[in-house]
């Protein structure tokens, strides 16, 4: 392996933790506030990208411009879907909210088939393709403007979680729903905020994925399986834990990548059973504080 | 009395089926009962011992090589003694992957054993010296469809008496109780590990039956056809429709679920897997305890209860949050 | 009166009464994954069909039948393509059967027409695995995957020999996988240099990785054997990270019209294998003789095509081979069909149409097209019947 090579690989791990920090971040906050498994996580990545798509598609507006406007339709959808169905089950046993949130996923994805057909969509920009060469590693322009809305959004979800009024009710439900709710928040509605700030995370990242790779409606799947093990790796604890478990596994999918091919997803899956095993707990606690 | 007559009848007609209907149709009863087997298996682990087991399918697909490797090898191995070998291999694996998987709880044990069974596939999908890859491996043909049927039927009466012996053993009241609680099952004595083991090696065992007479039935064993996260909703919808936990549920959700899906599927072509979403949304939210609990409860209006559209609202309320 | 009209339309229904009527079988995925494909299978299939009843239907010694297609959609499901080809056969009495969409359906329903001895024209799996199983009731009437990639290979050597090098990267599912091993063994045969030869799995997002170890090698030539998503990753990845080879080609992608939709300019250069284009010089015997007039033919017909796909081309060449098969064996009957079948030798709009041992119709070579700087995408090779040369080498992404 040659230093070009080496130093192209460590770059490409930087630029995919930072889309997959967005991805997780989200499933993490319902996981870890609402204790929501939500499998239909990578069905609102994919409707963030379609939304991008079609803006950039009718009204050439720049994907990057049209994130605010994705996140926002999203929040809308993630609030009305808590409020609608999830909560109906929310205090039944896991399973059923596993299922629940499989056949929304089921649901959403075949509508998106049924309206989009399964064709192959791109979003295509003048500055697609373009790159920063640092000697001879090389950086997409597009990729670098993900990492940064990336950072920009982290800093803001975590500003918004400390500092702000609703944010630390947000924190306070998840730590102990009685004694937030002995206080005044109305868990509910801090429920369906918690899952609309997720659902506009997927969103954003879904957004930044259209930029980024050739997208139809079977994209999110594999987005959710790796929100999972991001969340096992990094923990719910906060932020920060997040953002490590992204980092982890976007070095261990890029290496083992750019090795072993073939073997890439066995070996990512096999790292989760056998990190489940050893710290059967998960990584860390429960709680996002 | 009437309810051994009702069995009786049930049975025969069942008997009688591949006489009265076409190949292609007996193919779809096979199909049904084969979910009924895998479900009834699910059951075990997923709603006695209550624990969320999300990668059953890996089983599906091991019970399925098993048998067309062992069929397939130079010993010839014949297919009912290659079933019975797979079903062993299935519950051995489910020993050794179960012991230190099952120590986990909740979303994690969910997650874990999906992991396992994706990590199955990839193994499937890239071990060419032995499953010959993604191209897959092909078994003999036999054209016989009444005898897949009449094995999967045997197989799932079969399930029916072990469920319903098992249900009233010690290992199954110390499944239920490992449910219900397993700190206080651990301390009334239980061994919860090797109880937990053994739900989860009986499960591997019914869902390796039903993966080799697909295999053997279909004639051709594929990693992405048998590794299908499909099958593992498709057992777990079974046991939520019929009711989780029940010795009945399993094999009454597998033929509803058969019977809609074709239904479903006739009808609304496109919209497919849309409408079965739905349906397992009504399902989850309307009757989480399936359909053995609301004939229950129709038994009881019968005896003079009262019931109505209230049925529903409970389960709702149940679980929602105000 | 209305007794006396009655008897008109009576005996004008007769002929159409009395004329027997041909049913092909046939299992295609109408959703699912390849519910596109499905589609132009069988309005391919379809168009066919009614082409030769147009022409008065298949004379059979002094029966003439008119045909038609009976089909169901498989929803892209391997162990339903295999379940509804027993119904077709048990319940519909189909008389003989074309193929599904798909290696892996084809895979499973040729055991059944083995089962049942009723032949399996089939003209959308390309896998050959299927066919080295000894069965002797399928037909393939396309080329095998192996051959996908050599015509590119070809073409590129046959303008500069001093292109050496190869790099192969090819999804883990059975017919890429054929695809994959096919080109480096060729590349290897032609005496080049295989410097890189991985798999990677279905449904990968991201193949930055192996481009990156790519990169590192320096290949003269990289060919990708995937789906249509690999092949738009694959380009758009390579300009991202600035991965420049002297040609890139890929087995599928380039020939659909969603390609250059996706890729924009960076599509210009690429070369794509095709089982088909309407831009070949073939002469054929056949309803439409030349791929152009097939093309002007089927979209007079189907006005929502902009395009003929390939697709729509391969299967309705099986349906013209069973034609002339019938017609030779001088009967319906599926075993004689069968061995008619397997001695057809004839030259088609599709190209030459003959069957090997196994049943693989290895006699037909695989077209190569390129996007050419000028936007629009040229049939290059095989250069007898092409329309204009390659354009090579591709420039260096960052000199466009």
């Amino acid at each position: 392996m040659s230093g070009a090579e080496v130093g192209q690989i460590a770059m490409n791990a930087l630029l995919l933790s930072g889309v997959l920090a967005v991805v997780a971040l989200g499933f993490a906050l319902v996981w870890g506030i609402t204790n929501i498994v939500n499998l239909a996580h990578g069905a609102f990545i994919v409707i963030g990208a379609y939304v991008t798509f079609g803006l950039h598609d009718f009204w050439s507006m720049d994907p990057f411009l049209s994130i605010p406007i994705s996140m926002a339709a999203l929040f809308a959808l993630g609030f009305l879907i808590q409020r609608a169905l999830i909560n109906q089950i929310i205090r039944a046993p896991l399973l059923a909210t596993f299922l629940l949130t499989f056949g929304l996923e089921s649901l959403i994805v075949n509508l998106l088939r049924f309206f989009f057909r399964a064709d192959t969509r791109s979003v295509m920009t003048a500055y697609s393709g373009a790159a920063l060469a640092l000697g001879p590693v090389r950086v997409p322009y597009i990729r670098l403007g993900a990492l940064g809305v990336s950072i920009l959004l982290v800093l803001l979800l975590a500003a918004f979680l400390t500092r702000s009024r609703l944010g630390r009710a947000i924190r306070a439900t998840g730590m102990d729903v009685d004694a937030a709710r002995l206080t005044g928040v109305k868990v509910a509605t801090v429920y369906a905020i918690t899952f609309g700030i997720g659902a506009a995370l997927a969103g954003a990242a879904g957004s930044l994925l259209s930029m980024i790779v050739p997208f139809d409606p079977n994209l999110g799947g594999g987005y959710t399986e790796r929100a999972f093990i991001i969340c096992v790796l990094g923990g719910l604890g906060n932020v920060v834990n997040v953002l490590a478990g992204a980092a982890a596994y976007s070095v261990v999918e890029v290496v083992v990548g750019s090795r072993l091919p073939a073997f890439s997803q066995a070996i990512t899956f096999g790292m989760l059973v056998l990190l489940l095993a050893v710290r059967p707990q998960g990584i860390a606690g429960k709680a996002f504080s | 009395m009437a309810r051994a007559v009702l069995l009786a009848v049930v049975l025969a007609a069942l008997l009688l089926v591949p006489s009265l209907v076409s190949p292609y149709t007996l193919l779809t009863y096979t199909s049904a009962l084969c979910l009924a087997l895998m479900a009834q298996g699910w059951n075990l682990i997923g709603g006695y011992t209550g624990y969320a087991a999300f990668g059953n399918v890996a089983f599906v697909g091991i019970g399925a090589y098993t048998t067309g490797l062992l069929m397939l090898s130079r010993w010839h191995v014949p297919f009912v003694p290659a079933l019975f070998a797979a079903a062993l291999v299935s519950a051995l694996l489910a020993t050794v992957i179960g012991i230190p998987v099952l120590r986990l709880k909740g979303h994690y044990f969910a997650i874990a054993t999906l992991g396992v069974a994706e990590a199955f596939r990839e193994i499937a999908s890239a071990w060419d010296d032995l499953t010959n890859g993604a191209t897959g491996i092909d078994l003999p043909v036999r054209s016989d469809s009444r005898f897949f049927y009449y094995v999967a039927l045997a197989l799932v009466v079969g399930g029916i008496v072990i469920t319903a012996r098992l249900e009233r053993s010690k290992l199954g009241y110390g499944w239920v109780a490992i449910r219900e609680d397993q700190d206080a099952a651990r301390m009334l004595g239980i061994d919860t590990t090797v109880f937990k083991v053994a739900a989860f090696a009986l499960s591997a065992a019914f869902a390796a039956c039903a993966g080799g007479i697909i295999a053997y039935q279909d004639i051709h064993v594929a990693p992405d056809d048998f590794f299908k996260i499909e099958y593992t909703l498709q057992m777990i919808i079974a046991c939520i429709i019929g009711g989780t936990g029940t010795v009945w549920g399993p094999p009454v959700g597998a033929a509803v679920y058969q019977l809609l899906s074709t239904y479903v599927w006739s009808h609304f072509l496109e919209l497919h897997p849309t409408v079965l979403g739905v349906l397992i949304i009504l399902f989850v939210v309307f009757l989480p305890r399936g359909l053995m609990d609301l004939f229950r409860r129709m038994a009881a209006v019968a005896r003079g209860g009262r019931f109505g559209s209230d049925v529903f609202l409970a389960n709702v309320r149940a679980s929602r949050l105000e | 009166m209305r007794t006396l009209s009655a008897l008109v339309i009576l005996l004008g229904a007769l002929p159409a009464l009395a004329a027997d009527t041909l049913v092909f079988g046939a299992a295609i995925s109408i959703t699912g994954k390849t519910a596109k494909e499905g589609e132009y299978t069988r309005d391919g299939y379809q168009f066919a069909i009614d082409r030769i009843n147009q022409m008065g239907g298949i004379r059979v010694g002094g029966k003439t039948y008119q045909v038609a297609l009976k089909y169901y959609d498989d929803e892209t499901k391997p162990e339903r393509t295999a379940q509804l080809f027993e119904k077709l056969i048990n319940e519909d009495k189909v008389n003989l059967l074309l193929g599904p969409y798909g290696s892996s359906p084809t895979g499973t329903a040729a055991p059944i027409a083995e089962r049942y001895r009723i032949p399996m024209v089939e003209a959308n799996g390309a896998a050959e695995s299927i066919f080295s199983k000894g069965y002797k009731y399928s037909f393939m009437i396309i080329s095998p995957a192996r051959m996908y990639l050599r015509g590119i290979i070809d073409a590129v050597r046959a303008i500069d020999p001093s292109a050496k090098t190869v790099a192969v990267l090819g999804e883990n599912e059975s017919f890429s996988k054929e695809v994959a091993v096919g080109a480096a063994e060729y590349a290897r045969g032609k005496g080049m240099n295989v410097v890189y030869d991985e798999l990677y799995p279905t449904n990968a997002q991201d193949v930055s990785a192996l481009l990156t170890a790519i990169k590192g090698k320096r290949p003269d030539l990289i060919l990708g054997s995937g789906h249509l998503q690999d092949s738009l990753l694959t380009v758009k990845q390579s300009r991202d990270l600035g991965v420049s080879p002297k040609a890139m080609g890929f087995s599928v992608g380039p020939s659909t019209p969603e390609f250059r939709a996706n890729l924009g300019k960076s599509a210009d250069y690429i070369f794509g294998g095709t089982q088909w284009t309407e831009a070949l010089e073939y002469e054929g015997d056949d309803p439409w003789k030349t791929p152009k007039a097939f093309s002007e033919a089927f979209r007079a017909t189907h006005p929502n095509y902009d395009t003929t796909p390939y697709q729509v081309a391969e299967s309705a060449a099986a349906v013209i081979a069973y034609q002339r098969a019938i017609e030779k064996a001088g009967s319906i009957e599926p075993t004689k069909v069968r061995d008619a079948l397997a001695a057809v030798d004839m030259m088609t709009y599709f190209g030459r149409i003959k069957f090997d041992a196994r049943g693989v119709n290895v006699y037909k070579p695989m077209a190569v097209e390129q996007y050419q700087p000028d936007g629009k995408k040229y049939t290059v090779w095989p250069r007898e019947v092409a329309e204009k040369p390659p354009v090579y080498p591709m420039p260096p992404w960052d000199k466009r």
